[in-house]
Protein backbone atom coordinates (compact mmCIF):
# COMPACT_ATOMS: atom_id res chain seq x y z
CA UNK A 1 0.00 0.00 0.00
CA UNK A 2 1.71 3.49 -1.37
CA UNK A 3 1.87 6.22 1.54
CA UNK A 4 -1.37 8.51 1.89
CA UNK A 5 0.26 12.05 3.18
CA UNK A 6 -2.43 14.77 3.61
CA UNK A 7 -1.14 18.42 3.66
CA UNK A 8 -3.33 20.79 5.49
CA UNK A 9 -3.10 24.78 5.26
CA UNK A 10 -5.25 27.00 6.55
CA UNK A 11 -6.34 29.66 3.87
CA UNK A 12 -5.25 33.33 4.00
CA UNK A 13 -4.46 32.29 7.89
CA UNK A 14 -4.37 35.29 10.19
CA UNK A 15 -6.33 37.48 7.95
CA UNK A 16 -9.21 34.72 8.11
CA UNK A 17 -9.13 34.72 11.75
CA UNK A 18 -9.49 38.18 12.10
CA UNK A 19 -12.58 38.38 9.67
CA UNK A 20 -13.78 35.27 11.98
CA UNK A 21 -13.38 37.54 14.60
CA UNK A 22 -14.93 41.06 13.40
CA UNK A 23 -17.54 40.90 11.16
CA UNK A 24 -17.45 44.37 9.50
CA UNK A 25 -13.73 43.24 8.03
CA UNK A 26 -15.02 40.46 5.91
CA UNK A 27 -15.49 40.80 1.81
CA UNK A 28 -12.77 43.42 2.53
CA UNK A 29 -9.12 43.89 1.57
CA UNK A 30 -7.13 43.44 4.73
CA UNK A 31 -3.58 42.91 5.93
CA UNK A 32 -2.77 41.98 9.38
CA UNK A 33 0.23 43.78 10.91
CA UNK A 34 2.34 44.51 13.94
CA UNK A 35 2.30 48.08 14.27
CA UNK A 36 0.52 50.02 11.43
CA UNK A 37 2.80 52.47 10.43
CA UNK A 38 4.20 53.10 6.91
CA UNK A 39 7.63 51.73 7.87
CA UNK A 40 5.94 48.19 9.35
CA UNK A 41 5.48 45.03 7.12
CA UNK A 42 2.24 43.04 6.28
CA UNK A 43 2.23 39.62 7.32
CA UNK A 44 -0.81 37.95 5.76
CA UNK A 45 -3.26 39.21 3.30
CA UNK A 46 -6.69 38.33 3.07
CA UNK A 47 -8.14 36.83 -0.08
CA UNK A 48 -9.59 40.09 -1.12
CA UNK A 49 -6.16 41.55 -0.78
CA UNK A 50 -4.43 39.04 -2.42
CA UNK A 51 -6.05 39.41 -5.69
CA UNK A 52 -3.83 43.01 -5.32
CA UNK A 53 -0.85 40.31 -6.00
CA UNK A 54 0.15 40.63 -2.56
CA UNK A 55 2.66 38.68 -0.64
CA UNK A 56 3.26 38.54 3.27
CA UNK A 57 6.46 41.12 3.84
CA UNK A 58 5.04 43.90 1.63
CA UNK A 59 6.01 46.85 3.33
CA UNK A 60 2.87 48.81 4.76
CA UNK A 61 3.83 52.40 2.07
CA UNK A 62 3.80 50.01 -0.94
CA UNK A 63 0.44 47.98 -0.12
CA UNK A 64 -1.57 50.98 0.47
CA UNK A 65 0.22 52.91 -2.44
CA UNK A 66 -0.84 50.21 -4.41
CA UNK A 67 -4.50 49.46 -2.72
CA UNK A 68 -5.66 52.39 -0.87
CA UNK A 69 -8.81 50.55 0.84
CA UNK A 70 -6.67 48.08 2.33
CA UNK A 71 -7.52 47.90 6.04
CA UNK A 72 -4.55 47.77 8.49
CA UNK A 73 -5.66 45.02 11.28
CA UNK A 74 -3.38 44.89 14.08
CA UNK A 75 -2.59 41.08 15.19
CA UNK A 76 -3.68 38.91 17.64
CA UNK A 77 -1.15 36.16 18.15
CA UNK A 78 -3.12 34.13 20.87
CA UNK A 79 -6.57 34.56 18.41
CA UNK A 80 -4.45 32.54 16.10
CA UNK A 81 -2.51 30.35 18.92
CA UNK A 82 -6.15 29.32 19.85
CA UNK A 83 -7.67 28.62 16.86
CA UNK A 84 -4.61 26.38 15.93
CA UNK A 85 -5.40 24.40 18.87
CA UNK A 86 -8.80 23.98 18.16
CA UNK A 87 -8.18 22.33 14.66
CA UNK A 88 -5.50 20.31 15.85
CA UNK A 89 -7.94 18.78 18.60
CA UNK A 90 -9.83 18.10 15.34
CA UNK A 91 -7.10 16.29 13.23
CA UNK A 92 -5.92 14.13 16.16
CA UNK A 93 -9.37 12.08 15.73
CA UNK A 94 -8.53 11.10 12.54
CA UNK A 95 -4.81 10.05 13.28
CA UNK A 96 -2.09 10.09 15.57
CA UNK A 97 0.81 10.67 12.94
CA UNK A 98 -0.09 14.46 12.71
CA UNK A 99 3.39 16.85 12.07
CA UNK A 100 2.65 19.91 12.88
CA UNK A 101 4.99 22.05 10.51
CA UNK A 102 3.76 25.40 11.25
CA UNK A 103 0.72 27.42 12.89
CA UNK A 104 -1.06 27.04 9.85
CA UNK A 105 0.04 23.89 8.33
CA UNK A 106 -0.41 20.16 9.54
CA UNK A 107 1.44 16.62 7.54
CA UNK A 108 -1.04 13.97 8.25
CA UNK A 109 -0.01 9.99 7.23
CA UNK A 110 -3.93 8.59 6.89
CA UNK A 111 -2.38 5.64 5.14
CA UNK A 112 -4.23 2.80 7.54
CA UNK A 113 -6.93 5.90 8.48
CA UNK A 114 -8.36 7.08 4.82
CA UNK A 115 -10.54 3.45 4.70
CA UNK A 116 -12.64 4.11 7.51
CA UNK A 117 -13.40 7.75 6.40
CA UNK A 118 -14.75 6.65 3.02
CA UNK A 119 -10.99 7.50 1.48
CA UNK A 120 -8.75 10.25 1.71
CA UNK A 121 -10.64 12.99 -0.34
CA UNK A 122 -14.25 11.65 1.22
CA UNK A 123 -12.03 12.47 4.56
CA UNK A 124 -10.32 15.78 3.47
CA UNK A 125 -14.01 17.11 2.99
CA UNK A 126 -15.46 16.03 6.12
CA UNK A 127 -12.31 17.38 7.95
CA UNK A 128 -13.22 20.78 5.87
CA UNK A 129 -16.92 20.35 7.20
CA UNK A 130 -16.26 20.09 10.82
CA UNK A 131 -13.19 23.08 10.43
CA UNK A 132 -16.51 25.41 9.47
CA UNK A 133 -18.45 24.13 12.22
CA UNK A 134 -15.95 24.63 14.56
CA UNK A 135 -13.91 27.52 13.64
CA UNK A 136 -16.61 29.59 11.95
CA UNK A 137 -17.11 30.10 8.04
CA UNK A 138 -14.25 32.54 7.63
CA UNK A 139 -11.64 30.16 8.23
CA UNK A 140 -11.21 27.88 5.60
CA UNK A 141 -8.29 25.07 4.67
CA UNK A 142 -7.11 23.43 1.77
CA UNK A 143 -6.03 19.73 1.95
CA UNK A 144 -3.70 18.51 -0.45
CA UNK A 145 -3.21 14.83 -1.22
CA UNK A 146 0.12 12.85 -2.31
CA UNK A 147 2.24 9.74 -1.38
CA UNK A 148 4.70 12.10 -0.01
CA UNK A 149 5.17 15.33 1.50
CA UNK A 150 6.35 17.27 -0.66
CA UNK A 151 3.96 16.83 -3.49
CA UNK A 152 0.98 16.69 -1.07
CA UNK A 153 1.79 20.13 -0.23
CA UNK A 154 2.70 21.25 -4.21
CA UNK A 155 -0.77 20.12 -5.35
CA UNK A 156 -2.41 21.45 -2.75
CA UNK A 157 -1.79 24.66 -4.00
CA UNK A 158 -3.23 24.66 -7.19
CA UNK A 159 -6.70 24.06 -5.84
CA UNK A 160 -6.34 27.20 -2.94
CA UNK A 161 -8.50 28.01 -1.31
CA UNK A 162 -10.99 26.00 0.05
CA UNK A 163 -10.35 23.27 -1.97
CA UNK A 164 -9.02 19.33 -2.09
CA UNK A 165 -6.19 18.40 -4.33
CA UNK A 166 -5.36 14.56 -5.24
CA UNK A 167 -1.96 13.47 -6.97
CA UNK A 168 -2.92 10.11 -9.10
CA UNK A 169 0.05 8.54 -10.13
CA UNK A 170 -0.85 9.06 -13.46
CA UNK A 171 -0.67 13.15 -13.77
CA UNK A 172 2.55 12.75 -12.01
CA UNK A 173 4.58 13.05 -15.00
CA UNK A 174 2.89 15.99 -16.29
CA UNK A 175 3.15 17.85 -12.50
CA UNK A 176 6.75 17.18 -13.37
CA UNK A 177 6.53 18.80 -16.22
CA UNK A 178 5.04 21.91 -15.49
CA UNK A 179 6.23 22.77 -11.81
CA UNK A 180 9.02 25.29 -11.88
CA UNK A 181 11.95 23.96 -9.03
CA UNK A 182 11.49 26.92 -7.41
CA UNK A 183 7.96 26.37 -6.69
CA UNK A 184 8.92 22.83 -3.99
CA UNK A 185 9.03 23.26 -0.45
CA UNK A 186 12.77 22.53 0.54
CA UNK A 187 14.33 24.54 -2.72
CA UNK A 188 15.24 28.16 -1.73
CA UNK A 189 15.89 31.30 -4.39
CA UNK A 190 19.57 30.73 -3.83
CA UNK A 191 19.05 26.64 -4.48
CA UNK A 192 16.85 27.35 -7.71
CA UNK A 193 19.48 30.15 -9.14
CA UNK A 194 22.21 27.49 -8.89
CA UNK A 195 20.02 24.77 -10.77
CA UNK A 196 18.96 27.21 -13.10
CA UNK A 197 22.48 28.22 -13.87
CA UNK A 198 22.83 23.91 -14.78
CA UNK A 199 20.05 24.57 -17.07
CA UNK A 200 17.43 22.92 -14.79
CA UNK A 201 14.17 24.28 -14.38
CA UNK A 202 11.45 22.08 -14.01
CA UNK A 203 11.11 18.93 -11.45
CA UNK A 204 11.80 17.02 -15.24
CA UNK A 205 14.58 18.57 -16.15
CA UNK A 206 16.27 18.13 -12.55
CA UNK A 207 14.87 14.15 -12.78
CA UNK A 208 16.91 13.77 -15.97
CA UNK A 209 20.31 15.24 -14.52
CA UNK A 210 22.69 12.23 -13.28
CA UNK A 211 22.77 12.21 -9.81
CA UNK A 212 26.36 12.55 -9.85
CA UNK A 213 26.19 15.54 -11.33
CA UNK A 214 23.89 16.62 -8.64
CA UNK A 215 25.95 15.06 -5.82
CA UNK A 216 29.11 16.51 -7.00
CA UNK A 217 27.00 20.54 -6.89
CA UNK A 218 24.99 19.94 -3.52
CA UNK A 219 26.48 17.09 -1.69
CA UNK A 220 23.83 14.72 0.21
CA UNK A 221 20.95 17.63 -0.67
CA UNK A 222 21.54 16.76 -4.40
CA UNK A 223 20.00 12.99 -3.49
CA UNK A 224 16.51 14.77 -2.05
CA UNK A 225 16.68 17.10 -5.09
CA UNK A 226 17.73 14.07 -7.65
CA UNK A 227 14.75 11.80 -5.69
CA UNK A 228 12.11 14.71 -5.96
CA UNK A 229 13.00 14.98 -9.94
CA UNK A 230 11.95 11.95 -9.83
CA UNK A 231 8.98 12.18 -8.67
CA UNK A 232 10.22 10.17 -5.45
CA UNK A 233 9.64 11.92 -1.90
CA UNK A 234 12.50 10.82 1.03
CA UNK A 235 10.99 13.50 3.41
CA UNK A 236 9.52 11.43 6.77
CA UNK A 237 6.50 12.89 8.55
CA UNK A 238 7.49 13.70 11.94
CA UNK A 239 4.61 13.01 14.07
CA UNK A 240 4.09 15.61 17.24
CA UNK A 241 4.98 12.87 19.68
CA UNK A 242 8.16 12.54 18.97
CA UNK A 243 9.47 16.39 18.42
CA UNK A 244 13.03 16.31 18.14
CA UNK A 245 14.24 18.66 21.31
CA UNK A 246 15.45 22.49 20.64
CA UNK A 247 18.86 23.01 18.46
CA UNK A 248 18.68 26.65 19.50
CA UNK A 249 17.06 28.79 21.59
CA UNK A 250 16.85 33.08 19.79
CA UNK A 251 15.16 36.20 19.56
CA UNK A 252 15.44 39.20 17.06
CA UNK A 253 13.64 42.58 16.95
CA UNK A 254 13.44 45.09 14.15
CA UNK A 255 13.92 48.51 15.70
CA UNK A 256 11.99 51.28 14.85
CA UNK A 257 13.95 54.44 14.23
CA UNK A 258 13.37 55.80 17.72
CA UNK A 259 15.78 53.02 18.59
CA UNK A 260 18.23 52.59 16.01
CA UNK A 261 21.02 54.29 18.17
CA UNK A 262 23.64 51.84 19.51
CA UNK A 263 23.10 52.38 22.81
CA UNK A 264 18.94 52.00 22.75
CA UNK A 265 19.66 49.21 20.55
CA UNK A 266 21.67 47.22 22.92
CA UNK A 267 19.00 47.85 26.06
CA UNK A 268 16.70 46.02 23.72
CA UNK A 269 19.38 43.06 23.08
CA UNK A 270 19.67 43.18 26.59
CA UNK A 271 16.14 42.87 27.21
CA UNK A 272 16.41 39.84 24.37
CA UNK A 273 19.00 38.26 26.29
CA UNK A 274 16.55 37.99 29.03
CA UNK A 275 13.70 36.35 26.94
CA UNK A 276 15.87 33.70 25.71
CA UNK A 277 17.26 32.96 29.11
CA UNK A 278 14.10 32.85 30.47
CA UNK A 279 12.72 30.43 27.36
CA UNK A 280 15.64 28.03 28.28
CA UNK A 281 14.82 28.06 31.87
CA UNK A 282 11.14 26.79 31.29
CA UNK A 283 12.58 24.58 28.67
CA UNK A 284 14.94 22.96 31.14
CA UNK A 285 18.51 23.88 29.15
CA UNK A 286 21.32 25.48 29.29
CA UNK A 287 23.39 26.85 26.47
CA UNK A 288 27.05 27.09 25.58
CA UNK A 289 27.13 28.78 21.99
CA UNK A 290 26.14 32.36 22.34
CA UNK A 291 25.17 34.13 18.64
CA UNK A 292 24.71 38.13 18.24
CA UNK A 293 24.12 39.75 15.42
CA UNK A 294 22.98 43.38 14.06
CA UNK A 295 22.03 44.94 11.04
CA UNK A 296 23.71 48.04 10.27
CA UNK A 297 22.04 51.00 9.43
CA UNK A 298 18.87 51.08 7.76
CA UNK A 299 19.68 48.57 5.25
CA UNK A 300 23.07 47.63 5.76
CA UNK A 301 24.86 44.31 6.18
CA UNK A 302 23.95 42.24 8.60
CA UNK A 303 26.95 41.40 10.98
CA UNK A 304 27.05 38.86 13.41
CA UNK A 305 29.83 36.28 15.43
CA UNK A 306 29.26 34.02 17.90
CA UNK A 307 31.45 32.78 21.62
CA UNK A 308 31.95 29.85 23.07
CA UNK A 309 31.22 30.32 27.27
CA UNK A 310 33.30 28.34 29.10
CA UNK A 311 30.10 27.33 31.52
CA UNK A 312 26.94 26.34 29.94
CA UNK A 313 24.43 29.05 31.17
CA UNK A 314 20.79 29.85 31.38
CA UNK A 315 21.31 33.15 32.77
CA UNK A 316 20.58 36.62 30.77
CA UNK A 317 23.54 38.45 32.58
CA UNK A 318 25.63 36.26 31.29
CA UNK A 319 24.43 35.87 28.01
CA UNK A 320 24.12 40.11 27.35
CA UNK A 321 27.83 39.82 28.66
CA UNK A 322 28.86 37.85 25.86
CA UNK A 323 26.86 39.39 23.29
CA UNK A 324 28.77 42.49 24.52
CA UNK A 325 32.10 40.82 24.19
CA UNK A 326 30.92 39.59 20.29
CA UNK A 327 30.30 43.28 19.94
CA UNK A 328 33.37 44.25 21.13
CA UNK A 329 35.57 42.27 18.61
CA UNK A 330 33.56 43.27 15.45
CA UNK A 331 35.39 45.83 13.89
CA UNK A 332 32.94 48.33 12.64
CA UNK A 333 30.97 48.84 15.11
CA UNK A 334 27.65 51.37 13.34
CA UNK A 335 26.46 53.94 15.52
CA UNK A 336 22.69 52.93 14.20
CA UNK A 337 21.24 49.13 13.96
CA UNK A 338 18.07 48.36 12.41
CA UNK A 339 18.03 44.60 13.81
CA UNK A 340 19.75 43.15 16.77
CA UNK A 341 19.42 38.96 17.19
CA UNK A 342 20.67 37.01 20.16
CA UNK A 343 20.64 32.70 20.17
CA UNK A 344 21.54 30.27 22.03
CA UNK A 345 22.87 27.15 20.94
CA UNK A 346 24.85 24.11 21.69
CA UNK A 347 22.08 22.96 24.41
CA UNK A 348 22.37 20.53 26.97
CA UNK A 349 19.80 19.23 29.36
CA UNK A 350 20.03 21.43 32.82
CA UNK A 351 19.32 18.20 34.89
CA UNK A 352 22.45 16.60 33.37
CA UNK A 353 24.87 19.15 34.59
CA UNK A 354 26.48 18.68 38.04
CA UNK A 355 24.83 20.96 40.53
CA UNK A 356 26.83 24.63 40.89
CA UNK A 357 29.51 24.76 42.99
CA UNK A 358 29.80 28.04 44.27
CA UNK A 359 27.22 30.28 46.33
CA UNK A 360 27.40 33.68 43.82
CA UNK A 361 25.51 30.74 40.73
CA UNK A 362 23.32 29.05 43.19
CA UNK A 363 22.60 32.46 44.29
CA UNK A 364 21.58 33.68 40.43
CA UNK A 365 20.14 30.47 40.19
CA UNK A 366 17.53 31.11 42.86
CA UNK A 367 17.30 34.89 41.65
CA UNK A 368 16.32 33.45 37.84
CA UNK A 369 14.00 31.13 39.73
CA UNK A 370 12.17 33.62 42.17
CA UNK A 371 11.38 36.13 38.89
CA UNK A 372 10.08 33.41 36.47
CA UNK A 373 7.88 32.24 39.41
CA UNK A 374 6.55 36.04 39.46
CA UNK A 375 6.37 36.16 35.84
CA UNK A 376 4.83 33.08 35.94
CA UNK A 377 1.94 34.02 38.55
CA UNK A 378 1.49 37.46 37.72
CA UNK A 379 2.43 38.03 33.86
CA UNK A 380 5.31 38.57 31.76
CA UNK A 381 5.68 42.46 32.52
CA UNK A 382 5.20 41.89 36.69
CA UNK A 383 9.11 42.48 36.86
CA UNK A 384 11.54 43.71 34.42
CA UNK A 385 15.14 45.28 34.70
CA UNK A 386 15.13 49.03 35.44
CA UNK A 387 16.87 49.58 32.02
CA UNK A 388 14.02 48.47 30.13
CA UNK A 389 11.78 50.99 31.21
CA UNK A 390 14.27 53.79 29.37
CA UNK A 391 12.62 52.19 25.88
CA UNK A 392 9.39 52.34 25.15
CA UNK A 393 7.50 49.01 23.93
CA UNK A 394 8.08 47.14 20.67
CA UNK A 395 4.85 45.92 18.77
CA UNK A 396 4.17 42.43 19.66
CA UNK A 397 5.20 39.65 17.62
CA UNK A 398 2.44 38.66 14.96
CA UNK A 399 4.53 35.79 13.63
CA UNK A 400 3.75 32.01 12.65
CA UNK A 401 5.52 29.92 15.12
CA UNK A 402 4.12 28.25 18.02
CA UNK A 403 5.03 28.23 21.78
CA UNK A 404 7.69 25.50 22.30
CA UNK A 405 5.75 24.90 25.69
CA UNK A 406 2.63 23.94 24.50
CA UNK A 407 1.36 20.82 25.41
CA UNK A 408 -0.89 18.85 23.02
CA UNK B 1 -13.77 51.73 13.95
CA UNK B 2 -14.00 50.19 16.54
CA UNK B 3 -15.39 52.57 19.98
CA UNK B 4 -12.98 51.59 23.29
CA UNK B 5 -14.91 50.99 26.15
CA UNK B 6 -12.99 48.93 29.08
CA UNK B 7 -16.44 49.00 31.71
CA UNK B 8 -17.65 45.93 34.37
CA UNK B 9 -21.05 45.02 32.63
CA UNK B 10 -23.08 42.18 33.47
CA UNK B 11 -23.72 39.25 31.69
CA UNK B 12 -26.24 36.13 31.50
CA UNK B 13 -24.23 32.91 30.21
CA UNK B 14 -24.86 29.01 30.02
CA UNK B 15 -22.25 26.37 30.90
CA UNK B 16 -22.51 23.42 29.19
CA UNK B 17 -21.64 20.11 29.71
CA UNK B 18 -18.07 19.65 27.99
CA UNK B 19 -17.49 22.98 26.57
CA UNK B 20 -14.34 24.59 27.46
CA UNK B 21 -16.05 28.01 27.98
CA UNK B 22 -19.23 29.03 28.95
CA UNK B 23 -21.72 30.56 26.14
CA UNK B 24 -22.91 34.08 26.31
CA UNK B 25 -26.17 34.63 25.75
CA UNK B 26 -26.82 38.54 26.41
CA UNK B 27 -25.30 41.51 28.51
CA UNK B 28 -26.09 44.53 29.72
CA UNK B 29 -24.45 48.00 29.45
CA UNK B 30 -25.65 51.37 29.97
CA UNK B 31 -29.48 50.13 31.14
CA UNK B 32 -29.89 48.44 27.79
CA UNK B 33 -29.92 44.50 26.95
CA UNK B 34 -28.01 42.96 24.28
CA UNK B 35 -28.57 39.86 23.40
CA UNK B 36 -26.15 37.69 21.45
CA UNK B 37 -27.13 36.89 17.93
CA UNK B 38 -23.69 35.32 16.85
CA UNK B 39 -20.42 34.35 18.75
CA UNK B 40 -18.05 34.89 16.21
CA UNK B 41 -14.43 33.96 18.26
CA UNK B 42 -13.48 32.72 21.14
CA UNK B 43 -9.96 32.70 22.40
CA UNK B 44 -7.39 33.07 25.88
CA UNK B 45 -5.12 35.10 26.73
CA UNK B 46 -2.68 34.49 29.80
CA UNK B 47 -1.61 37.27 32.34
CA UNK B 48 0.52 35.29 35.13
CA UNK B 49 -1.92 32.95 36.95
CA UNK B 50 -5.10 34.96 35.31
CA UNK B 51 -6.72 33.29 32.11
CA UNK B 52 -8.78 35.78 30.15
CA UNK B 53 -11.84 34.47 27.67
CA UNK B 54 -11.96 36.75 25.40
CA UNK B 55 -15.13 36.99 23.68
CA UNK B 56 -15.88 38.15 20.00
CA UNK B 57 -19.66 38.65 19.53
CA UNK B 58 -22.51 40.42 17.26
CA UNK B 59 -25.94 41.88 18.68
CA UNK B 60 -28.22 42.27 15.70
CA UNK B 61 -25.99 44.85 14.02
CA UNK B 62 -23.53 45.49 16.46
CA UNK B 63 -20.00 43.93 17.16
CA UNK B 64 -18.74 43.53 20.38
CA UNK B 65 -15.47 42.01 22.12
CA UNK B 66 -15.98 41.11 25.99
CA UNK B 67 -13.72 39.81 28.26
CA UNK B 68 -13.81 37.53 30.87
CA UNK B 69 -11.63 37.37 33.61
CA UNK B 70 -12.04 33.58 34.67
CA UNK B 71 -10.30 33.76 38.08
CA UNK B 72 -12.90 36.39 39.62
CA UNK B 73 -15.85 35.72 36.77
CA UNK B 74 -15.78 39.45 35.62
CA UNK B 75 -17.45 40.63 32.63
CA UNK B 76 -15.63 43.75 30.47
CA UNK B 77 -16.81 44.96 27.83
CA UNK B 78 -14.16 45.96 25.83
CA UNK B 79 -15.03 47.52 22.27
CA UNK B 80 -17.78 48.16 20.11
CA UNK B 81 -18.33 48.34 16.83
CA UNK B 82 -21.38 49.80 15.47
CA UNK B 83 -23.16 48.11 12.50
CA UNK B 84 -22.70 49.58 9.38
Amino acid sequence: MSPLIVHLDMDSYFASVEQQAQPPLRGRPIGVTGRPTERSIITAFSREAKRYGFHAGTPVWEALKRCPDLVLVPGHPERYIETTKRFLEILKEYTAQLEVYSIDEVFMDVTQEAGRHGGAIAMAHEIQRRFGEALGPCITTTLGIASGKVFAKLIGKHFKPNGVGVLHDEDLPDLLRRTPVGDVCGIGPRIEKRLNQLGIRTLRDLGEIPESLLRREFGVYGLFLRSIGCGRDPTPLVPYTEVPPPKSVGHSKSLPPELRDMPLALLVLRDLCEQVAGRMRKLGYVGRTVHCGFRAGSIGPHAAKQITLAVPSDDGDVIYQACEAILAVIPSRPKEVSNVAVSVGNLIEKVRLPDVLFEEDRRRDRLNGAVDRIRDRYGSQAIRRGSSFLVKPLAPHVGGFLPETWEF
Amino acid sequence: MPEQIGTPIDALVIYRRGQTHPNLHAFSWQMRRYDVSRTNLVHAEREGETTYLIYAVSAGQDHFELRLDTRLGRWTLEERDVGR
